[in-house]
């Protein structure tokens, strides 16, 4: 059944955060629900539809932003009591608008994920999870990464109310007390969660910020995974997820939310997997997401806030496009009143405005007055993505960008990205005497409030990359942005090695405190927590996201020992860790293990992909020579069947070919560095021989290289 | 919304830019487009009986409905169109790098072939000015030639570069069409038959020319800009990342007016109105787009715009019908307007928010924040600046705050004069000061506004103020006044003689060049930045101007924005340029030696094939007579022929090549000679130097460039 949504936009506030919208419940016979909403003005909303106009019933003062909203309510009664969290503070709404409830948590972090349920409210502060009853301290627990979200359980089957944390170290954390349950090991830093039902039960949807989506069953000992659905298209990361019977088939749908705009549905098919049956692409993150009815009686529909606050609903109401053929369109007289009364605010608010820059320019004529504008909100996300080991940059404002500086003291390859329309343009770099490895400036079109970008990196060489936005706003200004390279730039963490590897090992003994070689180990390495971990010692493993190459990290005070089956990782680590040493004047003792077999492991590890790489290189220049030979001979059937394959998945092949630019090339680099790296352990600098590599690869066997490691 | 209403398959490929639409029995329109390996080939769905069977129009096995044509050169341009008086269908013209075939496709015979010593970038068929029967007009490197049905040139001019695009279209509405030239010098030149009329001068090399309606044409470029001119003043224009490969004006939402269809190299088509440039319709292909074209291609009476893809896809549109009303999106409009009004009024309460909190005073707490005096202003200035050790010649632009605060980075965005769009600036921390220095360097002398954007605050600022500032660089920028008197005059001179008082002439020299205290006199010398020596300029009271230089070029440009500061229509003068003159001289001779080259080549290449026919009926009686033996030895000495055949052919192409550039640059001196007259004068030292050419008359080309066509 195909299913036919359209789009309906409700109404704008100010700059809202992950998950700051709900519907109220509809009261007694009246079918639509009411909105409430908070941004970060720190503005409370509620508001109905009347008529295809929103009709606020209430709406508090400014005040500071607003981080999460929760509905509750005493058990039994419908869940219409409105909680939201600003800073560390808790406040209760009732659906009127009235204030009964100001709670202190009284933590020093702010607030960042909350959920309330009957008279108990957790909430979460980066690594601190608080349990209150009644408002009064219950529980209390120390995560050992960032806590993105959290949701409760409450089932029969369970034996009390059962919290679940999702962390940013691919874990989701289920709490009995102030007591750890157990883990559970997600694909991803999971960024959301939500009960599958509503009214209970033991299931819990998970978004991850890379954009996967599963269902987990949890148990009192343990859990299990239900499904998983992969991001096989690279879509954004998911911002929220929300379960509703849109399709009106009786099975409740997900609802999903993510962070590049796109709103999807997903529905149960007879074998119970969830099936892609809907989707729509809004310009901007969205950042709530629900089903119910708002806009109209008995037409239910997808209610969504975005990042600029924008409410818009995809409804089931097939809105005026039954105006048969030939019919005078008419803008109908909401619209037209709508659309007026907009143009009276604009009016007004433009002679404001002028006056506000006339007032402007004036103090710009005393000695005295200072200039100082508020600091604008950017939403921006890099992370890696493992499919191309390259890093994305998404960058969101809540007006219009004009323009977007990327300046880097390190040499990185700056990806075209197809979405991004924005003209970029490189500039000469001098790299002395001021450091720039890259220049580039991108302006964008006209309404872009989203950009993203692609950069890849290159393992070893570190440093930042920073982004000057500048939004269309006057006064004009722009804000700077700065993201590390971390030396070990295309790592990510794993929840477990393969230990049969051989592995390469450094040591690194030194009067060193915990706190000191965490931190030098979260300058090498991205993921890792920036809290130094609670325990004496603490492991983390890695994995390369473009070789498959493994890293184990393991520290305590005083030591520190890192295994790798990639040479250049040690070589990598132990350099940087060296230049830190110094720099802080810290006596270490280094020592490696180094493993020779490891070397010929990594090469028959990268033997696969670079085999492929060098047949598809082959093929894809066949292809336009072989499409002539086509075309003069009339066919292809004289062709032998390698070719006339060759031939007939040409457009396939070309695809593959455009999707992993330079990857030929990346390859190369990495076997050098590792070729360097294998007998800079032994004291020999061979950077006279590269050039007999490259040789060799250029001819490649897998043996002769191996051979050529050996004995150069 | 819009869709296809035919789409067809090919396979295919299609060169950019070569497709076109002919009626070539009259009746049947045929898609025709040149593809690979000097092929064109003609998609005919219609007439399937009448099959046209002979020598170079060979049917395609894959295909039945396509036939190919044999053109065994490379394609470089290709249109179709009605060229003879009486003849029943359109004639189909191809032009190569040599060559300019038409051809009838009905009749399947050649109706002329003309060896093309400029080439053939671009060619348009049509009627130009008074000429009585239609002429095929090619443009090749810095040539325009014009044949009709017989084949004769009954048009030749010269332009300033190679030409890239052409149009017909009444650009001054005299009822009668001129030739708009769009070459690689960036200047789009509209020629009423051999007099040049108007010059407008663009960024980027000129690919595509389109005419709209009246006066109005479009314009693309191959930085991936397209826009709309009427007359020579700009409408719109826009850039994209991609680049336009084809524009069409077609009257897509059937209101009358045509819209300029673009096709982009990104897959993507899309409509726009001819007024504002504001996008109405958009479409996407899978690959590039190779052609746009319109033709009534279902024979129902309704012409569609036609797309082609280089991959071979073909879609044809049909204007929309009156119930979309003009509405070819699927938004509807009062959503989108509400939608931006409500955007307009986000960004003037974000505005107006901005100038409260500001009004307020800066909190102390945020550092970060960027916070200025309010007097704050910042100062620019130009200058030239010779080279020194360090540094190469270049114009200066500083920029500099009056107070403590700092520029973290400056982004110049301009036209012409950078790699890409812009020039960025961003010192290193350390580095960071009130002042940036700017080194420019135009290569060439055109007039350019800086569009300066300066981010400006303080050091540990992490949100700037952005100041924007425009300069305009003057025309001459890269002459520094000196009064080096002792230094030798270069013998290169042009005298002209001006009606004009001598104040104006200063106020064009303080306009034109970067003079620190501004000129007083009309006497002065310059020393170019670039290397090609001083330049004087000297004006006597009876109005006599001479300039003297060794750059011919300079000289040109500066008769030009001269005469057209003062506004003067006709002006003749003497030049000499004895350095230069001997260099043409040198390329003369050397382009009758390649000329005899030439011919000895060809003759070589006729008796080899000759000996090649001979050695294969040789072989292949050996063969048919069991002799083995002789077969073999006939055999090798056929592939040592071969072999010797290729040689010969490599040093034809080079040759070849050699030639062309000498014969660009005979071209450009004619050319050159013309711009340093202007109107009428300029026009007869062109064709008096086309006919000193014709003749082979050398001494009088020399004389007629030095002393201008009156005299001779």
């Amino acid at each position: 059944m195909e299913i036919h949504l359209n789009r309906v936009d409700y109404i704008q506030v100010g700059v809202t955060s992950q998950k700051t919208m709900r519907l109220l419940p509809a009261v007694g016979k009246k079918a639509t629900q009411k909105v409430a909403i908070a941004d970060h003005d720190g503005i409370l909303m509620c508001f109905g539809m009347k008529k295809g106009e929103a009709v606020p019933v209430f709406k508090t003062l400014p005040g500071p932003k607003v981080a999460r909203m929760d509905l509750g309510g005493a058990v039994g009664t419908p869940q219409e009591k409105i909680f939201v969290c600003s800073g560390s503070q808790v406040r209760g709404f009732t659906k009127k608008g009235k204030q009964f409830l100001t709670f202190d948590a009284n933590l020093t972090e702010s607030i960042n994920a909350m959920h309330v349920s009957g008279a108990d409210l957790f909430v979460c502060a980066s690594y601190i999870y608080n349990h209150y009853c009644d408002c009064k301290d219950q529980d209390y627990f120390l995560s050992g990464d960032k806590i993105n979200d959290i949701t409760c359980l409450s089932s029969e089957k369970l034996s009390c109310l059962t919290p679940v944390l999702a962390c940013q170290d691919r874990v989701l954390r289920v709490l009995q007390g102030s007591e750890l349950a157990y883990d559970i090991e997600v694909p991803g830093p999971p960024s959301v969660l939500e009960l599958f039902n509503k009214d209970g039960g033991d299931e819990v949807l998970y978004g991850t910020t890379d954009g996967k989506i599963g269902l987990i069953q949890i148990g009192d000992s343990s859990a299990v995974t239900k499904w998983e659905i992969d991001n096989d298209k690279k879509k954004g990361g998911i911002l929220c997820v929300d379960t509703y019977d849109i399709i009106g088939d009786g099975v409740s749908d997900i609802l999903v939310g993510r962070d590049d705009g796109t709103v999807e549905i997903f529905s149960f098919d007879s074998s119970n997997e969830p099936t892609l049956r809907f989707e729509h692409v809004l310009s901007e993150s969205v950042t709530s997401i629900q089903g119910g009815c708002v806009g109209k009686e008995s037409y239910d529909e997808i209610l969504t806030a975005t990042y600029t606050g924008w409410v818009t609903g995809l409804t089931t109401d097939p809105q005026k496009a039954e105006a048969g053929p030939g019919d005078e369109v008419k803008m109908s007289k909401e619209t037209q009143s709508k659309i007026e009364s907009l143009r009276a605010e604009l009016e007004q608010l433009q002679v404001k405005v002028l006056q506000g820059r006339e007032q402007y320019q004036q103090t710009s004529q005393s000695s005295t007055a200072v200039s100082a504008v508020p600091v604008f909100s950017i939403n921006d996300k890099f992370t890696l993505s493992q499919d191309d080991a390259s890093y994305s940059l998404t960058l969101e404002v809540q007006t219009a960008i004009d323009n977007l500086l990327l300046q880097s003291d390190v040499p990185i390859d700056l990806l075209d990205v197809d979405k991004n329309s924005a003209v970029v343009s490189f500039s000469e770099c001098d790299s002395e005497p001021n450091g720039n490895f890259l220049l580039a400036t991108y302006r964008c079109q006209a309404n872009t409030t989203r950009l993203e970008l692609k950069v890849r990196s290159i393992e070893g060489q570190y440093g930042t990359l920073q982004a000057y936005v500048t939004p269309r706003l006057q006064p004009k200004t722009c804000q700077v942005r700065q993201y590390q390279i971390k030396p070990l730039s295309l790592h990510q963490r794993m929840h477990s090695i393969d230990p049969d590897r051989p592995m390469n090992k450094l040591s690194l003994v030194g009067q060193l405190s915990f706190a000191e070689i965490h931190s030098w180990v979260v300058f090498c390495l991205p993921e890792v927590p920036e809290k130094t971990p609670a325990g004496d010692s603490v492991t983390f493993y890695f994995h390369n996201t473009f070789l498959g190459t493994q890293l184990e990290a393991t520290y305590c005070k005083g030591e520190g020992h890192f295994k790798s089956d990639n040479i250049s990782t040690i070589s990598i680590l132990s350099d940087v860790l060296s230049k830190e040493a110094t720099k802080k004047k810290i006596n270490v003792n280094m020592s490696y293990d180094i493993n020779d077999e490891s070397v010929s492991h990594t090469l028959r590890m990268i033997h696969p992909k670079l085999e492929y790489q060098l047949l598809l290189a082959r093929k894809v220049q066949l292809v336009d020579a072989l499409k002539e030979l086509q075309v003069h001979e009339g066919n292809a059937d004289f062709l032998i069947p390698e070719y006339r394959s060759i031939l007939d998945e040409s457009a396939n092949l070309l695809e593959e070919y455009k999707k992993q630019p330079a990857h030929l090339e990346r390859l190369y680099g990495m076997i050098t560095d590792l070729f360097i790296d294998k007998f800079k352990f032994k004291g020999q600098n061979v950077k006279t021989k590269v050039s007999s590599l490259l040789e060799i690869l250029d001819n490649y066997d897998l043996n002769s290289l191996l051979d050529f490691f050996n004995d150069p | 919304m819009m869709v296809p209403i035919f789409t067809l398959k090919l396979n295919h490929k299609i060169n950019p830019r070569m497709v076109a639409v002919g009626k070539f029995d009259g009746v049947h329109p045929c898609l025709t487009a040149a593809t690979q390996a000097g092929k064109v080939f003609i998609h005919n769905p219609h007439g399937r009986a009448q099959r046209p069977g002979a020598h170079c129009l060979s049917q395609s096995a894959q295909d039945s409905d396509v036939s190919l044509l044999n053109i065994n050169q490379a394609v470089t341009c290709l249109t179709a169109g009605t060229l003879g008086p009486n003849t029943t269908g359109d004639t189909l013209l191809v032009g190569s790098q040599t060559n300019l075939l038409a051809y009838d496709v009905h009749d399947n015979a050649d109706i002329f072939y003309r060896e093309v010593s400029d080439g053939a970038n671009a060619i348009v068929l049509g009627k130009l000015g008074d000429i009585s029967s239609p002429l095929a007009i090619i443009g090749g490197n810095c040539a325009l030639q014009g044949f009709d049905y017989t084949g004769n040139d009954h048009f030749w001019t010269v332009t300033g570069d190679n030409v890239r695009s052409l149009v017909l279209c009444d650009f001054t509405g005299d009822g009668k069409n001129e030739l708009l030239v769009g070459s690689e010098d960036f200047d789009i030149r509209v020629f009423r038959e051999d007099e040049l009329v108007s010059e407008m001068t663009e960024n980027e090399t000129v690919t595509s020319l389109c005419h709209m309606h009246g006066s109005r044409f479009g314009y693309a470029l191959a930085n991936g800009t397209v826009g709309v001119y009427d007359r020579t003043a700009r409408y719109w224009r826009i850039k994209s990342k991609n680049h336009a490969m084809s524009i069409h004006a077609f009257d897509l939402n059937a209101d009358g007016v045509v819209e300029l269809i673009t096709g982009w190299s990104n897959g993507k088509i899309d409509a726009r109105s001819d007024r504002t440039g504001e996008v109405i319709f958009k479409d996407n292909f899978s690959s590039s787009v190779a052609g746009v074209v319109e033709g009534d291609y279902r024979l129902d009476g309704q012409k569609q715009l036609i797309c082609a893809s280089t991959e071979g896809e073909v879609r044809g549109y049909l204007p929309a019908s009156k119930d979309l009303k003009g509405n070819l999106m699927d938004s509807s409009a009062e959503q989108d307007l509400v939608r931006e009004l409500s955007q307009r009024r986000q960004n003037l309460l974000l505005e107006l928010r901005n100038y409260e909190e500001n009004a307020k005073g800066a909190p102390q707490t945020h550092s970060g924040m960027g916070v200025i005096p309010a007097n704050t202003q910042l100062q620019t200035a130009l200058s030239v600046r010779p080279a020194t050790e360090a540094q190469k010649a270049h114009v200066e632009l500083s920029i500099s705050t009056p107070n403590e605060t700092i520029i973290r980075a400056v982004l110049i965005f301009a036209e012409g004069i950078f790699e890409g769009e812009s020039h960025v600036v961003h010192p290193s921390v350390q580095n960071l000061s009130g002042c940036v220095r700017v080194p420019i360097v135009p290569p060439k002398d055109i007039p350019v506004d800086l569009h300066i954007k300066a981010f400006v605050g303080g050091k540990t600022s992490t949100q700037f103020h952005v100041f924007e500032i425009t300069r305009q660089l003057p025309r001459f920028s890269m002459y520094e006044l000196t009064d080096e008197s002792s230094a030798p005059q270069p013998a290169g001179r042009v005298s002209f003689s001006i009606n004009d008082r001598a104040q104006r002439v200063v106020m064009w020299l303080n306009q034109n060049f970067l003079l620190p205290e501004g000129a007083e006199s009309p006497n002065v010398t310059f020393n170019s930045l670039r290397g090609s020596g001083l330049m004087s300029f000297n004006m006597a009271a009876n109005g006599q101007v001479t300039l003297r230089t060794d750059d011919i070029d300079l000289a040109g440009d500066l008769v030009q924005s001269l005469t057209s500061f003062l506004a003067i229509e006709d002006l003749s003068a003497e030049a000499d340029f004895p350095a230069y003159f001997e260099e043409l001289r040198a390329t003369l001779t050397e382009v009758d030696e390649f000329h005899a080259v030439h011919q000895k080549l060809t003759a070589e290449m006729a008796d080899h094939s000759n000996y090649i026919r001979n050695m294969l009926v040789q072989a292949e009686d050996a063969r048919l007579m069991s002799d083995m033996t002789s077969m073999k030895k006939r055999y090798r000495e056929l592939y040592d022929l071969n072999r010797d055949l290729i040689n010969e052919y490599k040093i034809r192409s080079n040759n070849h090549n050699a030639l062309l550039v000498r014969l660009k640059s005979v071209n450009q001196a004619i050319q050159r000679a013309g711009r340093l007259r202007v109107g009428k004068p300029k026009n007869q030292v062109i064709a008096a130097c086309r006919d000193a050419i014709k003749s082979n008359n050398v001494n009088a080309l020399f004389r007629i460039m030095r002393a201008g066509a009156a005299s001779s």
